[in-house]
């Protein structure tokens, strides 16, 4: 199904979330339509409770919509059957969370290469993925070093690593910068940037004010809904 | 796959082989009494294939009660097709002792005859029993081990002084814990006047046993007899009786391990809830879960079983040393064993593992991530 233009690599439609929270519903989105470009770096902002990280789930196909279409790549997430979901999150979706949730076991080579073991990529072929888009993150020489031994900024580089690691359509990234310096933002912004620049589309949602006015185009939600900018 | 389970695994060393210890100490209990099951079952096997063709027949007012005479073997000989009938005297070798699956008995037979009733048994050194013995006797190897007597020594039986003539072979068999007498003998040290055990029957060639049996009880008056195929039956109840209670003993303990394995894991996954978030959110499927924490268990359970397999050796191996001193087998580790236990083990495991698993493969990845 390709509803989607050509150079339109998110679109949703009408979406909406309501969960309940004992037995008040909560409508977390209220209608979402929004679409993004190919190579766009946009960010996502709005206070707390808005509907930000349910907007970002949804899209990441973490969670399903109560209403509501996800478009990626012009192939509509939200009416898949849900043993191909986590195919199509390989594919098209890498994510980069505010806490990194890199696996503590694992070095940062480890890190990054589990994620395509998911997408049965050849051992030697993994290898060399990970080495190289670690070495473009500038940890080369921090390949074979645990999350422990590694500072913040470090750490979310090799979480940007691994999103890119399946080469997917989009990353989505939840406070990136929310738990780093500013030395570091300034870093991490600069490589998602780079990342726009190469044409990979990102988006990011945040908090700060300063990340978001340097991004393309910012998506503001109030209650649930897009606010006009 | 197999280096995350290991990774896991090693992650948490101390559950890891707490839980390992635990199947280990199952897997343990199932080779020593497994072990004792399968000495018990071949002793019997090699023991009922060396006189599978012959009927036994007692007095109808018992077995092993001696209430049978010489005389009806005379009786019993007439009967068509009967090739060779006579008496054999059963009793316990030490004094106190009692008849015994595989303690040690004394045989008392017509001398001339002992080639026949120990026949299928191989004479290590020495000769059989011939006429005109009186006070000699043949062993088995247990009861040369345990007395440390051989070929040209004597053994005390009830204050008489028998002269070892002939050892036999080592068979596996309640041969090995017998020593063959000549009936008079046996019966003046016993005190039995006339009396036997049992009358020993050997059919003709091409004769069925069972239709044999039959006939006997039919034309000799005052005797029951018991066919190969009513040995067998019986035999094999009590076998089975036995195999039952230790082996039930042994899966008991096994599956307390098994046990061990489920809360390890339910624990293990609770504590990985985020992880397992993570790891969806990279494209996870369920079944890369399933397979990672399956595995996990399934490796605790090898690993156990490996454990508890070598204890067991040891254990076992041990034991058979110190009682062959004694002149006694008790243990007897088989490759059915070995193989069974290690597949139990296994078994175990994997399926202590399925329902965490399952647990774990069926979390949302938004609720997983949210976890704190």
């Amino acid at each position: 199904m390709n509803n989607a233009k050509a150079d339109i690599i998110l679109k949703t439609r009408g979406l909406k979330e309501t969960y309940m929270q004992g037995k008040v519903p909560v409508h977390a989105l209220q209608g979402v339509d929004m679409e993004v470009k190919r190579g766009e770096l946009i960010s996502i902002v709005g206070p707390s409770g808005s509907g930000k990280s349910t907007l970002l789930s949804i899209i990441g196909m973490l969670e399903i919509p109560t209403e509501g279409e996800v478009f990626i790549d012009g192939v509509e997430v939200t009416g898949v059957k849900v043993k191909d979901i986590p195919r199509l999150r390989r594919e098209k979706i890498g994510f980069v969370f505010q806490h990194f949730n890199l696996l503590p076991a694992l070095t940062a080579l480890g890190n990054v290469e589990i994620a395509m073991r998911f997408a049965r990529v050849p051992k030697k072929e993994r290898i060399r993925r990970a080495t190289e888009v670690l070495t473009e993150m500038g940890l080369g020489e921090r390949l074979n070093h645990k999350p422990s031994e590694l500072s913040g900024g470090e750490q979310q580089r090799v979480s940007i690593a691994r999103a890119l690691a399946n080469k997917p359509s989009i990353i989505l990234a939840d406070e990136p910068t929310g738990e780093v310096d500013t030395r570091t933002r300034d870093l991490i912004v600069g490589i998602l940037r780079r990342l726009s620049d190469g044409g990979q589309t990102v988006i990011i949602v945040t908090h700060d004010v300063w990340v978001a006015e340097r991004t393309d185009r910012i998506i503001r939600l109030v209650d649930g809904k897009v606010e006009d900018s | 796959m197999l280096d995350i389970i290991l990774r896991n695994l090693s992650q948490r060393k101390v559950r890891t082989g707490l839980t390992v210890f635990g199947i280990a100490l199952g897997i343990f209990a199932v080779i020593v009494m497994g072990s004792m099951s399968e000495n018990f079952n071949q002793t019997f096997e090699t023991s009922f294939s060396l006189t599978a063709d012959k009927i036994r027949v007692f007095g109808s007012s018992g077995v092993f009660g001696g209430s049978v005479t010489t005389g009806k073997a005379a009786e019993v000989r007439k009967v068509p097709g009967v090739k060779d009938a006579y008496g054999l005297l059963m009793a316990p070798l030490e004094e106190g002792g009692a008849m015994s699956f595989g303690g040690n008995q004394i045989v008392g037979l017509p001398p001339e005859k002992s080639q026949t009733v120990l026949g299928p048994v191989k004479v290590k050194q020495g000769r059989f029993l011939m006429r005109g013995d009186r006070y000699e006797t043949m062993i088995g190897t247990s009861i040369a081990t345990q007395y440390n007597i051989g070929v040209g020594d004597r053994i005390e039986i009830r204050d008489k002084y028998f002269t070892v003539v002939g050892l036999l072979e080592y068979t596996g068999s309640f041969f090995d814990a017998t020593a063959a007498v000549p009936l008079d003998s046996a019966q003046d040290v016993y005190d039995m006047g006339d009396m036997v055990s049992m009358i020993f029957v050997i059919p003709d060639d091409g004769v069925d046993g069972d239709l044999l049996a039959r006939r006997i009880k039919l034309s000799v008056e005052g005797v029951d007899t018991l066919s190969p195929s009513e040995l067998e039956k019986e035999a094999r109840q009590s076998l089975m009786i036995f195999s039952v209670i230790t082996v039930s003993a042994a899966v008991l303990a096994a599956i307390i391990g098994g046990l061990s394995v489920m809360n390890t894991m339910l624990m293990s996954v609770m504590e990985r809830t985020k992880e397992f978030g993570i790891l969806k959110a990279m494209g996870a499927e369920r079944r890369d879960i399933l397979i990672m924490t399956v595995g996990e268990a399934a490796i605790m359970g090898l690993l156990g079983g490996l454990l508890g397999l070598a204890c067991g050796w040891v254990v076992v191996y041990g034991m058979n040393l110190w009682l062959a001193e004694k002149g006694i087998v008790l243990f007897l580790i088989t490759y059915r064993l070995v193989a069974i236990a290690m597949l139990f083990a296994i078994l175990l495991g994997t399926l202590s593992g399925i329902y965490p698993a399952l647990r774990a493969s069926r979390m949302s990845p938004m609720e997983a991530l949210r976890y704190e």
